[in-house]
């Protein structure tokens, strides 16, 4: 069958039925994509009503207005002597949800205010210092016999004036100052901590002064405030230097600390450098003058991983030498690991650590273990807690008061948080010692922020 | 022929009618997507443009101090009581308002975090605040913002974007 070319006149109206069809469909297609646009060109048209451009011309002449005495406030920072611009609040202009750059006029304002804001000259009239307390009161009573501090006393713990201080963007310093009655009623003050810190960045911060050991978890969780506690006191693994403690939980020196990348891991690092432990005086801290000049060294890595939030699992190395009067002197190391876990509501903490004091030119070897364990709960405002604690020291430790020795025992106790800022505990202790009878002891403390 | 156009004009406009009330329908519902939810707002001046949820976490929590520029992160809540920061404590922070005091408080005795966010009373206050400092970050409503300050993509959404995780009444996110 041959084909026309031309084709039929009946052929010819159904091609061009078809073509006029689809061209209908192309134009409504088109219509319908384009019918938003033509829309929002429609509101900003002129030909809308009068009403809407004015109102719309009003509102970009008030954007302008209030950009205009930005830029000027702006000016007359920049320019000294010039007189004082008001401030103009930022433009109210319609929510824009754009992430992409402004246009440059938009911008200007920003980063003349941002180089304003970082070449800020210091304000000697204005104060950078921040101060929080904290403190508490005791009242406490135990069966250990020999201890005058062991009657039934009312007692002032520690009044601790925390200071913080923006030096500048990177510069931040820390201090604790603390007032403190010994045991003979008199009031001493000390500055427990005094810390300077440069920060680089997230990875890398530099302090110098003195800090608390990161020996363990506790020793640089808890400081000196009984009121972040959940127990009534330290682990006595943790006491300080001038309450029996065996630790070098001061220390005079530098450190670094900062994150690891470690992506969800979460490794954290910290190494320290100070002056260590004092053998030959009373004063536990080297504040100023140190025994020797070899240096202690602490380094202590530990991990926060990211999916599960609160744990922490550690581990640290001290190693100091000490001198004595006479020799030999005595290489101290001091191995901690620790596993943490503070969720809002639970709290588990455990650490171990071992202290191995070796003297010099001699075989022997003292070793020292301990650990402690505590666990609570939190319902509501109250918290019942129980710890057990465990110290072995040789009887013949050559750096040790002889009062350390054996001591373990459980503790049981209830913190009552009557508001945000004021805790009260109740804790009952029984702790076994070597070659002596085991003793009681009962703690009330009212501890508090202010 | 008439009765073509005729035909023409009727779709014509049922087309422009339906799609106008579409593109309305669209519109309305990315305002209600909008209205509810709580924008990140950084300083202008600041290259971030994404957080991831995580991310965004733990610079609220001030475990992250730093931008990707060196410059320090200066965190900005507004004060309690108001229903952005409600929303911000449960779905960010994942802690009542009490157990966020006590964080800080901790945070900063530890010297971990530098300092407490920053609580002001108002919105706009916040935006100020923004715009002036260079390493802030902050929230408000996201019909409260405004170009003075950049919003921030988190999970590389915007608040008016569907599955957008912050809003006044949102879920917990995972």
């Amino acid at each position: 069958m041959k084909r026309s070319l031309v084709g039929e006149p009946g052929q010819l109206r159904t091609s061009l039925r078809g073509r006029t069809l689809s061209g209908l469909a192309l134009f409504l297609f088109l219509a319908v994509i384009s019918a938003p646009l033509l829309r929002a060109q429609q509101t900003d048209a002129p030909s809308n009503s009068n009403k809407q451009s004015e109102e719309a011309l009003l509102q970009r002449v008030v954007q302008l207005e209030a950009r205009l005495k930005e830029v000027e406030a702006a000016l007359a920072k920049a320019q000294p002597g010039a007189a004082p611009a008001a401030s103009a609040p930022p433009s109210a202009a319609a929510p824009t949800f754009t992430a992409s750059p402004a246009p440059q006029e938009a911008t200007r304002v920003p980063q003349l205010q941002a180089e304003q804001t970082e070449q800020e000259p210091m304000d000697l009239n204005r104060t950078l210092l921040r101060i929080r307390g904290y403190s508490d009161v005791n009242l406490h009573g135990s069966t250990l016999r020999g201890d005058p501090a062991s009657t039934t006393a009312f007692g002032l713990g520690q009044v601790n004036l925390f200071v913080t201080s923006d030096v500048s963007d990177k510069f931040k310093f820390l201090s604790e100052i603390v007032f403190e009655a010994g045991s003979d009623n008199a009031f001493g003050v000390d500055v427990e901590r005094m810390l300077l810190t440069y920060s680089f960045n997230d990875y890398l911060n530099v302090s110098v002064g003195r800090y608390h050991t990161a020996i363990g978890y506790y020793n640089t969780a808890y400081h000196h405030s009984t009121w972040f506690q959940t127990a009534t006191g330290r682990p006595f693994l943790f006491a300080f230097e001038d309450q029996g403690g065996i630790l070098p939980i001061h220390n005079v020196g530098a450190s670094i600390t900062g994150k690891v990348p470690s992506g969800s891991l979460g490794l954290h690092y910290v190494a320290e450098m100070g002056n260590g432990r004092a053998y030959r005086t009373t004063e536990p801290v080297q504040n100023t003058v140190d025994e020797n000049t070899h240096k202690a060294l602490n380094f202590a890595i530990f991990a926060r991983p990211e999916t599960i939030r609160g744990l922490q699992i550690g581990f640290s190395v001290y190693r100091d030498l000490l001198t004595p009067a006479a020799p030999p002197a005595i290489a101290e190391t001091i191995l901690a690991a620790h596993a943490v876990y503070t969720g809002l509501d639970f709290e588990w903490l455990n650490e171990a650590l071992l202290i191995r004091n070796a003297p010099q030119g001699t075989p022997r070897v003292f070793n020292t273990p301990g650990f402690y364990s505590q666990i609570s709960r939190r319902f509501h405002s109250y918290r019942p807690y129980f710890r057990y604690q465990y110290v072995n020291a040789p009887s013949s430790e050559p750096i040790f008061s002889p009062n350390v020795g054996l001591q373990h025992g459980p503790s049981f106790g209830l913190r009552y948080d009557m508001s945000e800022f004021v805790a009260v505990k109740m804790q009952y202790d029984y702790t076994m010692l070597r070659g002596d009878r085991a003793f009681h002891t009962v703690a009330f403390q009212t501890g508090f922020t202010f | 022929m008439a009765s073509r156009w005729i035909v023409f004009c009727f779709f014509f406009g049922a087309a422009t009618l339906l799609s106008g009330g579409l593109s309305a329908g669209l519109d309305a519902q990315s305002r209600g997507a909008a209205d509810d939810s709580l924008a990140i707002v950084v300083n202008r001046t600041n290259p971030v443009e994404n957080l991831s949820f995580p991310e965004l976490r733990r610079i609220f929590l001030g475990e992250q101090t730093h931008w990707s520029n060196g410059r320090r992160i200066t965190l900005v809540m507004l004060e309690p009581g108001n229903s952005e920061r409600q929303a911000v404590l449960v779905q960010i922070y994942k802690m009542g308002e009490k157990d966020f005091n006590s964080y800080f408080l901790h945070g900063m005795f530890t010297g971990e975090i530098h300092a407490a966010p920053k609580a002001l009373p108002s919105s706009a206050e916040v935006l100020k605040f923004v715009l002036n400092v260079p390493g802030a970050i902050g929230y408000v409503k996201a019909p409260d913002v405004n170009d003075s300050v950049k919003v921030v993509r988190v999970e590389s959404r915007l608040p008016s974007e569907k599955d957008y995780l912050l809003r006044l009444r949102g879920k917990l996110p995972k």
